[in-house]
């Protein structure tokens, strides 16, 4: 039984984006229909609300957006869409100022009232608006307030979306199908446009950050449709997840930057400050240093019981350390870890997704009507995120999409009847485990999660690459002979487990197939067969798109629409100064 | 017997709706486990039809608060070992809410009563404006701060008394939610607020049995945010500024 809805604007996904998509589409059209369809509760799932950090933006007198803008793009090792990382600097000014004034997000502020700034890696000026260090919290908390106030947002929580359906012309959106959740029923939602942003979260890796909820469905969906993926291979590790040992949900989960700023070590196994060998910096150095630094500790053996290093406050002092770093004291308190006193395990841990569907400054696709923001949309932060940026980007994006879809309806009004062939298709790809003999899906996805860590992980080369593309491969036959048993499809975990796994082994595999094409090291993508990272003047970036003919891969020279490599803004602008 | 020399956890998990029932599962002890490690446990391996919510893992989404032996409580961040009774656990869904499916409740009637207590911002100001400097060390702001950090999850809901009694409640959190913004000199709503927080079931309905600061896993105090409330709701009526 399939139930069909319509609807004017439809948007998936509840974090930054989703909800300022909501909010301004419905502050530009309020007598459009617009619906929020969303995989858990309504601003309550999905990675926003785990924003620690803060939000980058150059409100400062001190600072300039050509200074956020340099950083970005230097961050980003010269591989971001300029246009866009352009946008993202300029309008995150609007964003916050928004956020403040309009949303009722109150942000740190210094003794004498202004707007505080914290310093945060990879920046040249302390532009990180942030609300303690639990900053997501009060942005989604204050945007979904804002968006159940407004019953003009139909809200549909708890619905995954499981494929983008062609209009019968095959390029352009006609809606998207989805679960609800709760009941197991599927729906087709017809929509004049949609606004894809289910958020990223690379969790096919052993050790990852991402909610729980989090399992790249947007890019499947997308991969599915024939749009065009780039910048695949740039997943971002995280330094110190928590290890917390098997069978953990927590396991993963970030241990804050801050604490090997204050001066945290990190110790092996054997209990030896390992970073000298690596990295003058010690425990300062980047984000992707570390992790490296560390995933090689591990590929040594010299590991700590659960396979992993610890990190090390209790030279600072436990009550400062308790003090200073509250959150996370408490949080490895509560699962049963003495972080200010004692040793706690850490990983590197897969953290952010920088790749993702190609789009416009407006967020437009290839696919009219399809639109697309956060960590679905790719091209803002080339091959490294600064952090600070994430929401930022999520936020801008979000909101210029509600502001755009509306006037797109009205220059292309009519609805675009689904093509029923690829809509039929598509529901009995979701329901195919109801017709097999039902098996372990768990298995199978602890097995994906040790073979994207071991051989498309943190440190890459092309035998690893052609290991993993393989053992995918056989893992995606496997899969598809595992079924789950039917009876209660009714908020049915073990079904969306399943669902889950097919979309993180399909953009596993695009991840791997990125990986093996980039012959060089750029940000969060290190070859040891090709450690180093090539020409900037020549830099191209990955397309992955498939086709009839299965998954093709280019690449496509980087535009330097607004400054070269070896230039800067900021030379120009201190010139006309 | 476990690995970790422990005898198995007896887990009673709660299955079906309304009318459902407790139904016992062993689950191998660990060192490092949580409530929702234990919960997630079942589902992967004894029983693939078990239903619960969670997101974060990390307490930030509040997402998974169930009842926990008589408790209502964050699965996440609640170590089997603070909470396990002779390695016995019972884990139901949350109280005061309909549930859904086994673990799962429906959350719709709390943020519904989130908005009954106007618990959302007012703008006074665009995205046109400057940021309004507002020193933190004011006592506005300070109150405000000390509330401010809800993360929605239900575990004060689930614990109130009044909620219980009383379906009209708002609740502790609406409340709080309400008293934070009371105190925020940016917010252009306030006499609409406190009028729809002293109708029937808004501030004066609390009996101040302080469950909710007793129970709210990040340590706030809703209780001295509704007595806050019941102050100026009570002064607003004295100026003839709402009505009874």
């Amino acid at each position: 039984m399939l139930e069909r809805l319509q609807t004017d604007i439809l948007i998936l996904g509840s974090g930054g984006a989703g909800l300022f998509a909501a909010l301004h589409a419905h502050a530009a059209a309020p007598d459009l229909s617009i619906t929020l369809a969303t995989k858990g509760l309504l601003g309550k799932c999905g990675c926003t609300r785990m924003v620690q950090g803060g939000y980058n933006v150059a409100l400062n007198p001190g600072d300039s957006i050509e200074r956020h803008f340099m950083d970005t793009i230097e961050g980003g090792k010269w591989l971001p869409d300029q246009d866009l990382a352009w946008t993202l600097v300029t309008q995150a000014v609007v964003r916050v100022r928004e956020l403040e004034n309009e949303v009722g997000c109150f942000f740190d502020r210094n003794p004498d009232g202004t707007l505080h700034g914290k310093a945060f890696a990879g920046q040249t000026f302390d532009r990180t608006v942030h609300k303690g260090d639990l900053t997501g919290i009060e942005i989604i908390n204050r945007l979904m307030e804002q968006v159940w106030k407004r019953p003009g947002v139909a809200k549909l929580e708890e619905h995954r979306a499981l494929a983008l359906i062609p209009a019968r012309d095959g390029a352009s959106v006609s809606g998207v199908l989805m679960i609800d959740v709760r009941t197991g029923g599927l729906r087709f939602v017809e929509a004049k446009a949609v606004l894809m942003a289910t958020g990223g979260g690379p969790t096919m890796y052993r050790y990852h950050t991402p909610s729980g909820d989090k399992s790249m469905d947007g890019l499947s969906m997308a991969l599915r449709a024939g749009l065009k993926l780039r910048d695949m291979e740039m997943v971002q590790f995280h330094p110190t997840g928590l290890l917390a040992g098997p069978d953990t949900r927590m396991t993963g989960t970030v241990l804050e930057e801050g604490l090997r700023g204050a001066g945290g070590y990190l110790l092996d196994g054997g209990m030896r400050r390992f970073m000298a060998d690596y990295d003058p910096k010690l425990e300062r150095a980047t984000r992707d240093v570390v992790s490296r630094s560390i995933y090689a500790e591990m590929k040594a053996g010299r590991t700590t019981p659960n396979g992993g290093v610890y990190i090390q406050m209790s030279h600072l002092g436990p009550k400062d350390v308790a003090k200073k770093f509250k959150g996370m004291v408490d949080r490895c308190r509560d699962c049963g870890f003495d972080l200010a006193g004692g040793l706690v395990e850490v990983v590197p841990t897969a953290h952010y997704f920088m790749g993702g569907v190609q789009c416009r400054p407006d967020t437009s696709t290839e696919w009219p009507g399809l639109f697309v923001a956060g960590e679905d949309a790719s091209g803002m932060h080339g091959a490294n995120r600064l952090g600070g940026n994430g929401v930022a980007n999520s936020t801008v994006f979000g909101g210029i999409a509600g502001d755009v879809m509306p006037g797109w309806i009205a220059a292309h009004p009519g609805r675009r009847a689904p093509d029923e062939d690829v809509l039929a298709a598509e529901i009995a790809r979701a329901q195919h485990p109801f017709g097999k003999t039902p098996g372990n899906v768990h298995v199978l996805r602890e097995r994906l999660m040790d073979l994207m860590w071991d051989e498309v992980g943190v440190v890459r080369d092309a035998a690893g690459i052609a290991r993993g593309l393989a053992g995918l491969d056989a893992l995606e036959a496997e899969l598809l002979e595992t079924g789950v048993a039917d009876g209660d499809r009714a908020f049915n975990l073990t079904w969306h487990d399943w669902l889950n796994l097919r979309s993180l082994v399909e953009t596993s595999r695009v991840i791997a197939l990125a990986a093996g094409r980039r012959e060089n090291s750029r940000g969060a993508h290190f070859r040891s067969d090709f450690p180093e990272p090539g020409d900037l003047d020549t830099s191209t970036y990955t397309v992955v798109r498939q086709g009839a003919a299965g998954l093709a891969i280019t690449e496509e020279p980087v535009q330097f629409t607004i400054v070269r490599p070896g230039q800067s803004l900021l030379d120009v602008k201190e010139a006309a100064e | 017997m476990t690995p970790s020399g422990k005898p198995d956890l007896s887990v009673s998990i709660w299955r079906g709706g309304a009318d459902g029932a407790y139904r016992t599962y062993s689950v191998p002890s660990r060192d490092s486990q949580t409530v929702l490690d234990v919960v997630t446990y079942v589902q992967r391996h004894l029983d693939p039809t078990l239903s619960y919510r969670f997101a974060c893992r990390v307490g930030m989404c509040g997402s998974c608060a169930m009842t926990v032996n008589g408790r209502p409580r964050w699965t996440c961040r609640t170590h089997v070992s603070r909470v396990a009774k002779g390695d016995k656990l019972t884990v139901g869904p949350l109280e005061n809410l309909p549930v859904v499916k086994d673990l799962a409740t429906d959350m719709r009637p709390f943020f519904e009563k989130w908005q009954d207590a106007k618990g959302v911002f007012e703008p006074s100001k665009t995205r046109d404006d400057a940021i309004e400097p507002i020193r933190p060390d004011t006592r506005q702001r300070q109150l405000a701060d000390a509330g401010v950090e809800c993360i929605n999850c239900g575990v004060c809901y689930a614990a109130c008394d009044t909620v219980k009694w009383n379906t009209d409640y708002l609740g502790p959190a609406a409340l709080n939610r309400a008293w934070t913004l009371a105190n925020d000199v940016r917010d252009a709503g306030q006499t609409e607020r406190l009028q729809a927080v002293a109708s029937g079931g808004g501030c004066h309905a609390c009996h101040s049995h302080q469950s909710c600061q007793e129970h709210c896993p990040q340590t706030l105090n809703p209780t001295a945010s509704i007595a806050g409330l019941k102050r100026l709701t009570a002064l607003a009526y004295l100026r003839g500024e709402i009505e009874a």
